[in-house]
């Protein structure tokens, strides 16, 4: 881990800021939150890359409003791998067969404006 | 499965659905042996049947499933390798579990290790209230991380497991 010299209120408040930040990613009460299903068809389908290309996605973008959390499996084997957002309101959307890209235009879209891919939702 | 770090993920989800709040994971790669070797333990909830039927790919607890895949391809691919999977009790809880993995490293049908490194960031920073203890060894490189001891920003706890667990991986000699 790196450190940081603090000689200012400034630089206390900045780290403050980054670390809130970063736990404000992974803390349950966040407007958004983003469940990875993470059972042995899951894995196998390519959730762990999911689950990467998502922390890294986030991260670049900045956000704080959103928590991320794993899960196991939802029945949903061949639309592995999955996951589900859940929004402020309580609405789940379930996507599936996703890839790294599809991950970085459900962040861009969904996540950062808002509005869901609706290509890459579940059908149900 | 295409690298032995997903049957890791696998059985940390496991010890995870099973309630943990401490989880063990240990890789050693002992190249003068030629094994490498995994073990996984925790203080969850317990085995709800008999070890030899945990290993059974027709046998789950999960509501639903008909499948219980995860610990019999780990075994099989143990077991491809001229190693193993045994299943038992861990020490971490009062009915807590520990399943030994050993393969043979050189073996031309062990599975490449994979991301290790990265698999075991992204357990750490989505189960920000588990304490892992994760300890890897590959020659004369050790690391010992206990995520509890590593702070309360579990992003950060995620990217030091990642350098330091990596680190540890690139002592080796041999193709992981």
């Amino acid at each position: 881990m790196t450190t940081r010299k603090i000689t200012s209120l400034a630089d206390l408040a900045d780290v403050q800021a980054d670390a809130r930040k970063a736990i404000d990613l992974r803390s349950g009460t966040k407007d958004l939150r983003i469940t990875v299903h993470m059972g042995t068809c899951g894995i196998a389908a390519g959730a762990r890359d999911v689950l990467t290309a998502l922390m890294a996605e986030l991260g670049r973008a900045g956000t704080t409003n959103v928590s991320l959390q794993q899960t196991g499996c939802a029945g949903l084997c061949d639309q592995e791998p999955m996951l589900t957002l859940t929004d402020p309101g309580g609405r789940s959307f379930r996507y599936g067969r996703l890839t790294k890209h599809k991950v970085g235009e459900i962040v861009r879209d969904h996540v950062l404006r808002g509005q869901p891919v609706n290509e890459y939702l579940i059908k149900a | 499965m295409r690298e032995l770090s997903l049957h890791i993920l696998d059985l940390l989800e496991n010890a995870q659905r099973a309630r943990a709040s401490v989880i063990a994971v240990t890789v050693e790669i002992d190249e003068a042996a030629d094994r490498l070797r995994v073990v996984i333990e925790d203080n969850g909830t317990g085995l709800k049947v008999a070890p030899e039927d945990a290993t059974n790919p027709f046998y789950t607890t999960k509501a639903g499933k008909r499948t219980g895949l995860g610990l019999s391809l780990f075994r099989a691919a143990a077991e491809q390798t001229g190693g193993g999977l045994t299943i038992g009790k861990s020490g971490l809880g009062p009915v807590g579990v520990r399943v030994a993995v050993e393969l043979g490293l050189s073996h031309v049908d062990r599975s490449p290790l994979g991301d290790l490194a990265g698999t075991l960031a992204g357990v750490v920073c989505t189960n920000p209230e588990i304490d892992y203890v994760i300890a890897v060894r590959c020659g004369m490189q050790e690391c010992r991380v206990r995520t509890s001891e590593l702070g309360a920003d579990a992003f950060r706890t995620a990217q030091a497991v990642q350098e330091l667990v990596g680190r540890a991986l690139g002592a080796a000699a041999v193709p992981l």
